[in-house]
């Protein structure tokens, strides 16, 4: 625990000034205005939460995707990954915590979010459900790391995790219904959007913000954390198993 | 006798294909770039469904199509700031051929690869929204996309020599720019849904044009509202080529040259 914690800190403190995460928080308040705007030209005021919820999750896998990739490149770089595998450590435990650390910092995207709608177009959202908005958020930062770890484990093995990062952002966004609910996705693709975290997320993150009650919101709360348990135990058994295999063949820092 | 600026373009384009060939396979830019940039089309069009507002979707699939040629060109912002990473600027300025035209050429096959992504998307996920094209409009259509991605080119050289003494908001800058082009140029909704101020400042961004044009062109409306905008993509794609190569030699090469930290501000 308490190395996951000074992982999480240690991000927590390089995180602010990075590009990565100065990307974000410039580009949530553009992708809010695109959204919204598409929502007020069209008179449907009541999808603003959507144009709020959407930046977030984006912002937050952006920023957890980045860290994932380019942890493992610049401790390599620097020249420090062997010194980090070589130590008793968990690596895996390093990774989550990191990534952890900027998926929290992601959050304050959706701040951006509901800043740009109430002062740029006079949307002032409520938070009808705000227990359930703040276990979810912590939940889907949870689920995040998780999910992400399984990535890092593979930009070990790629001398260029970028084309991967970009790659996969937007059928990632769109498989997991961020912007609008799997529903509008063909039948048969759904199945596959409920088995990512994000599509449970994005529901519960609307959800909050809509004043209707939040059907069942703990049991769907738990299903993004199990998701992200399950992300977690294969990230670290591909790291694992990815460490073992370039220890032996002597090419951690060749790849 | 030193090389003539078409020279130095063709040199710096010969550059430009070979770090093509070094990003990508044609394999890893048929599924893995095109197929993002399918789905960036799909995602921001998904909005469209949900609008129960006739022509929402045609409209959002038309823009965001075109759009990802913006997105594609605009990755000259990083890959002109790359010459600074790699130590090499400090040998471009120095050298006595003018690096402005080295930059022109070095980052070509971004609106190359832009042109191919868009009429990909234009042609091959068009008719799913409805946009459909005879065949006698493919040839303009193809035409407007270039010329969208040579436009945006210019602004993103402009960009590029802005940021190439601060190459790590390379990123950044070019990110927030395709997105406000997204956002206020008439990609998502038509321009006149903005304030009067953004109206008039995205009439300098060469894609309003270019867009407007397109549409008309898929409306099928008259020659004059498809070529009348094509005068103002021309003309403002220019003054941002001129505005690049003049912020580059004056505000950026002379300056650091000056003071000696071409290489130290990284």
């Amino acid at each position: 625990m308490s190395l996951f914690l000074v992982s999480l800190r240690f991000q927590l403190r390089l995180a602010p000034r990075s590009p990565g995460t100065l990307q974000v928080w410039a580009t949530a308040p553009l992708f809010t205005a695109v959204f919204l705007s598409i929502a007020e030209h069209a008179g449907r005021t009541d999808l603003t939460s959507y144009a709020i919820v959407a930046p977030t999750l984006m912002g937050q896998w952006a920023l957890a995707l980045g860290i994932a990739g380019e942890l493992i490149t610049e401790e390599r770089s620097q020249g420090t990954l062997e010194a980090m595998i070589a130590t008793p450590c968990r690596l895996s435990v390093v990774v989550v915590g990191r990534i952890c650390a900027v998926s929290l910092l992601g959050i304050t995207a959706m701040a951006e979010a509901w800043l740009v709608a109430g002062l740029g177009f006079g949307r002032w959202i409520a938070v009808p459900h705000p227990f359930v908005l703040g276990a979810a958020l912590l939940a889907n930062a949870a689920a995040m790391a998780g999910t992400a770890s399984i990535l890092s484990s593979l930009f070990v093995l790629m001398p260029s995790a970028r084309i991967v990062q970009n790659t996969l952002n937007y059928p990632l966004y769109l498989l997991s219904g961020v912007l609008v609910p799997l529903s509008t996705l063909p039948g048969w693709l759904r199945p596959f959007g409920r088995l990512v975290f994000l599509s449970w997320s994005a529901d519960l993150f609307r959800d909050a913000l809509d004043g209707a009650a939040v059907s069942g919101p703990a049991a769907r709360i738990a299903v993004v954390a199990l998701l992200g348990l399950s992300g977690y135990v294969i990230g670290a058994l591909l790291l694992a198993r990815v460490l073992r295999r370039v220890r032996r063949l002597g090419t951690l820092t060749h790849t | 006798m030193y090389p003539s600026a078409l020279h130095l373009v063709r040199y710096g384009f010969l550059n430009a294909v070979a770090d093509f060939k070094a990003t990508y396979t044609w394999r890893s830019w048929l599924f893995g770039w095109l197929g993002r940039m399918f789905a960036q089309v799909l995602f921001f069009t998904g909005l469209g469904r949900v609008l129960d507002q006739p022509g929402a979707v045609r409209y959002l699939a038309l823009g965001n199509a075109l759009m990802t040629c913006v997105v594609d060109t605009m990755a000259v912002v990083a890959t002109t700031s790359g010459e600074r990473r790699a130590g090499t600027l400090s040998l471009l300025v120095a050298s006595p051929a003018d690096p402005v035209w080295v930059f022109v050429g070095r980052s070509l096959h971004w609106p190359i690869s832009g042109v191919a992504t868009a009429s990909a998307a234009l042609f091959g996920l068009g008719p799913i929204f409805g946009i459909t094209w005879s065949a006698s409009q493919v040839p303009l259509v193809v035409l407007l996309t270039a010329l969208t991605a040579l436009g945006t080119y210019c602004v993103g050289l402009f960009l590029a020599v802005v940021v190439v003494n601060v190459p790590r908001l390379r990123n950044v800058v070019s990110n927030c720019a395709y997105l406000a082009m997204m956002a206020f140029c008439g990609v998502q909704v038509p321009v006149g849904f903005w304030p009067r101020g953004i109206q008039a400042v995205v009439q300098a961004v060469p894609l309003t044009h270019t867009l407007r044009a397109l549409r008309a062109v898929s409306d099928n409306r008259p020659a004059a509202d498809v070529f009348g905008p094509v005068v103002p993509a021309l003309l403002t794609a220019g003054l941002w080529l001129i505005a690049a190569v003049v912020t580059f030699r004056w505000l950026v090469a002379v300056p650091a040259r000056r003071a000696g930290t071409l290489d130290l501000s990284y």
